[in-house]
């Protein structure tokens, strides 16, 4: 790589890519163009795509090159977040914009597609370096694994170069089936090629727990059992589910957040300290502790787990329509819209902290936090019910990143008047400048070879064991349904199990 | 020189002025518990600056003095600071005045306001030796002084002297600079007294030079940086510019004394300094070229990229000096060459 460049200045420069072809499966769907392309480009916008660069697209629809590249040109200028369109600038991002129709069934594809990199190694001089992207449905990942092991295309041409894969989530639909994608992947590519996303993992944020817990001295002994009392997880969006009403039916909160970003979020809020920052030592941990989330029984999962699903309501003053009112929905659907749960860390540092986790479609507003919750003071020495409210430290995801404390504090004046306050750190105001996009972290982490933000399949399997039984459970039984109104914070029965602890769900 | 002396003013007098304005703030706001002002401070930093500026009127002079309050301003949001602004009018009559207001912000979807404080002194030449121990007065506790010397003659007047040792780092901007050798022998001087300098004049060139090393990542030409023999740099300023000074002996602390480099001009005048360089060797051969004001063209076999080269501000020049913590070897092994 750039080891032997005498002009690297690591104080001042960004990091910058190794040339590379990023070839996208399923170029012309919603993914690509709204999230990859868009963070490419934004890339070359911060000057951190090497010229030996090129993104080779495919899908069935038939285009040009030419074709192709106008309608990634509209996509990005429709997608690009905060970030001027240089029309001089994507006119020399365009030139490395190649497309290859195909289907991602037929063998012919992927010899074609062989055919295409050589050429745009020699034009591009993108090095051999390849990394693919499987941005389609689930289903196809099989076939393309297949296409790309037998076409050859997993292996590098010479010692220094690389050939890598992006795999999006969903990591299999249950336990079973996420052996079964393990089992394709690793017939053709090793574990060190293979880079899982999971999105939530490349929000600044998130990676910020990790800044904020291990870079800062007063926090880490505070964070165990002693001191915290508990930890609420919300991930709540406003919107329904859309036109994916057929895909989320099959899906549900549980699947498509809860086993994947949030316990990915709690392993993170919850992990031990590795020993150094390098990718497999923080993956060890983050995998350890998902290992060490209590498996439920039976009669533990109806105390501790809630589904949940919208039915019709109000938001903004506008009648908003039931799930089971969306298209393609089964008007019996028993999809759980929302899913709270709560669950324990077998090990010294969490025993007996419940970490309540919850995710909903439909709430009252989008937001994405960690509420890590303190243990009152032990003894209460201003009779004032502000006094006994615990300190809260609140760490936000979405939508604006950023870290609050709240305390208790004399008001001014005579006497003992407590007041809460809260101080409070804004993400993207504080450092003033643009955060970048999970997906430009991410594009930019794998092209580095950087895999601490992406999931192994450990870590993928941890988590499916810790969620199946409670899928098993809620599949054997019928609901009744639904049991929140569309722009509430979800059914009654999930405040109820924190009311039997002791505890209320925040209002975030 | 000085006659009749300026009417005192004292730190203490004027941290007295904060704290009302901190009482001020904090009644304006409601009682809603959750609101109230922050009050955020990372450092001090102290801008000093010589009013009017001097210099030409290209696009390479200062900025008008209106600027430095927006510089500021816009500073805070990333290095919440005490800032004291030092105005030195032109002028022999004494002159010592001070006044206090906050900067504020409300960046939590209009929950909480954050402020900051900034003190403004004016101060003629005549009075600036009164300055220090206001100065002393006035930094904030227990936290780094950081001072940026907007106008280079400041640094000569005997004031700042007794102020330099107080900070642990000096932003200068050498791009207008009478005499460049003599004054980057004084930053050398400044430098080995073992005072961080930041010269804004080479954080302009961070983006060429990152670009020179993203030459050498390019398949044609990796490893083969070393077989450089030459390096032509062109500058469409009249006199040769310190960024081009800059960018040669940067060239020679990567690569060796040996190399040869050549600074020259490169005959039309441009809105910008540099506006090309051209690095051969045997089988290498690869330039960077100044296409215009947003943007600059690589090339190297033939092959060629364009890469995005927005004006910065002065605000966005300092952010970049403002977050390497600890010393920038490379500048001072480049200054050392000078
Ligand atoms: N959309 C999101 O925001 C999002 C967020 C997180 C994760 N994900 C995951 O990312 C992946 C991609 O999502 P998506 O929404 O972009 O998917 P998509 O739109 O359904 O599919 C991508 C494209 O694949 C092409 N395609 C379909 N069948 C094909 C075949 N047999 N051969 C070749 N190409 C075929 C289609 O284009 P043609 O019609 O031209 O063939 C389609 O536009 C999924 O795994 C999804 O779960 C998506």
């Amino acid at each position: 790589m750039a080891d032997a460049n005498p002009f690297q200045d690591p104080l001042r420069f960004e990091r910058r890519l190794p040339p590379c072809a990023v070839v996208i499966f399923g170029a012309n769907g919603d993914l690509a163009q709204r999230k990859l392309l868009p963070a490419l480009y934004r890339l070359a916008f911060e000057r951190r795509i090497p010229p030996g660069f090129a993104i080779l697209g495919n899908s069935r629809t038939e285009m040009s090159d030419e074709q192709f590249r106008d309608k990634m040109r509209d996509a990005v200028a429709r997608f690009l977040e905060d970030s001027p369109f240089e029309q001089a600038l994507w006119d020399d991002f365009a030139r490395g914009l190649y497309y290859v129709a195909g289907d991602l069934s037929d063998p012919g594809l992927y010899q074609r597609m062989a055919g295409r990199l050589e050429t745009i190694a020699a034009e591009r001089k993108t090095g051999g370096n390849v990394l693919y992207y499987l941005s389609t449905q689930p289903s196809h990942y099989g076939p393309v694994i297949e296409g790309l092991g037998s076409a050859g295309l997993q292996k590098a041409p010479d010692e220094g170069s690389w050939r890598r894969i992006v795999i999006e989530k969903p990591f299999g639909h249950n336990l079973t089936t996420a052996f079964e994608l393990d089992r394709c992947v690793h017939k053709v590519f090793d574990e060190s090629q293979v880079y899982r996303i999971d999105h939530y993992l490349g929000k600044e944020t998130v990676q910020n727990i990790l800044a904020f817990r291990f870079g800062n001295g007063i926090f880490e002994p505070l964070w165990n059992r002693r001191y915290i009392n508990h930890v609420q997880i919300t991930a709540a969006e406003s919107i329904g589910v859309g036109s994916r009403g057929g895909y989320y039916q099959e899906a549900g909160a549980l699947r498509d957040m809860i086993q994947n970003h949030l316990l990915q979020v709690m392993a993170t809020v919850a992990m031990e300290p590795s020993a150094v920052f390098e990718p497999n030592a923080v993956r060890d941990e983050r995998a350890k502790l998902l290992r060490s989330i209590r498996i439920m029984k039976p009669q533990e999962i109806e105390l501790n787990a809630v589904p949940g699903q919208y039915g019709p309501g109000r938001i903004g003053g506008e009648d908003a329509k039931g799930f089971r009112q969306e298209k393609g929905v089964d008007p019996e659907a028993q999809t759980d819209t929302y899913s709270a749960v709560t669950f324990f860390v077998d090990n010294w540092r969490w025993a007996g902290v419940p970490f309540y986790i919850r995710s909903g479609k439909r709430m009252p507003k989008r937001v994405t936090d960690i509420a890590i919750q303190f243990n009152t003071a032990p003894l209460s020495l201003f009779p004032s019910e502000v006094s006994s409210r615990p300190n809260q430290l609140i760490l936000r995801i979405q939508p604006e990143e950023g870290i609050s404390l709240r305390f208790v504090s004399k008001q001014p004046g005579g006497g003992m008047r407590m007041r809460p306050v809260s101080m409070d750190f804004n993400y993207g105001s504080s450092f003033g400048v643009r955060t970048p996009t999970a997906y430009e972290t991410l594009l930019l982490d794998v092209i580095m070879g950087d895999s601490t933000l992406y999931t192994r399949q450990d870590m993928v399997e941890a988590s499916w064991r810790v969620v199946q039984p409670i899928l098993d459970y809620w599949a054997e039984r019928k609901f009744d349904l639904p049991n929140y109104a569309a722009g509430s914070w979800g059914p009654k029965a999930s405040d109820e199990m924190l009311a039997r602890r002791g505890h209320v769900w925040r209002i975030p | 020189m000085s006659t009749a002396a300026p009417a005192p003013i004292q730190a203490e007098k004027i941290l007295k002025e904060l704290e009302n304005l901190w009482i001020s703030l904090g009644q304006q706001e409601g009682e809603d518990e959750s609101t109230g002002v922050l009050r955020a401070c990372s450092m001090t930093l102290l801008v000093a600056i010589e009013e009017p500026p001097f210099g030409g009127e290209d696009a390479a002079a200062p900025d008008t003095r209106a600027d430095v309050g927006e510089t500021v301003a816009e500073l805070m949001h990333d290095y919440p600071s005490r800032a004291i602004v030092l105005r030195v009018p032109m002028g022999d009559a004494p002159l010592l005045d001070a006044r206090v207001f906050a900067q504020c912000w409300m960046p939590f979807g209009r929950r909480q306001q954050i402020c900051c404080e900034q003190i403004e002194i004016s101060a003629t030449r005549p009075s600036l030796p009164h300055v220090p121990a206001v100065i002393r007065g006035l930094t904030a506790p227990d936290l780094p002084l950081v001072l940026w010397c907007r106008d280079a003659d400041l640094l000569e007047a005997p004031a700042f002297d007794q102020i330099l040792p107080l900070a642990s780092l000096l932003i200068v901007d050498s791009r207008a600079v009478r005499s460049p050798r003599q004054w980057l022998a004084k930053l050398r001087t400044l430098e080995s007294g073992g005072l961080r300098v930041a010269d804004l004049a080479w954080t302009r060139i961070t983006r060429w030079r990152e670009s020179v090393a993203q030459l050498f990542d390019h398949v044609d030409l990796r490893g083969l940086a070393r077989k450089i023999e030459s390096v032509t740099i062109r500058y469409s300023t009249p006199d040769v510019p310190v960024a081009a000074m800059y960018l040669g002996a940067w060239v020679r602390a990567c690569l060796g004394r040996e190399v040869g480099v050549t600074l020259e001009q490169a005959g039309q005048a441009m809105p910008w300094v540099i506006q090309e360089m051209v690095l051969e060797g045997a089988g290498v051969r690869a330039s960077i070229v100044r296409r215009d004001r947003n943007a600059v063209e690589m090339e190297t076999s033939g092959h060629s990229t364009r890469l995005q080269f927005q004006r910065l501000t002065d605000a966005e020049l300092v952010r970049e000096e403002l977050s390497i913590r600890g010393r920038d070897e490379i500048y001072e092994r480049v200054l050392d060459l000078l």
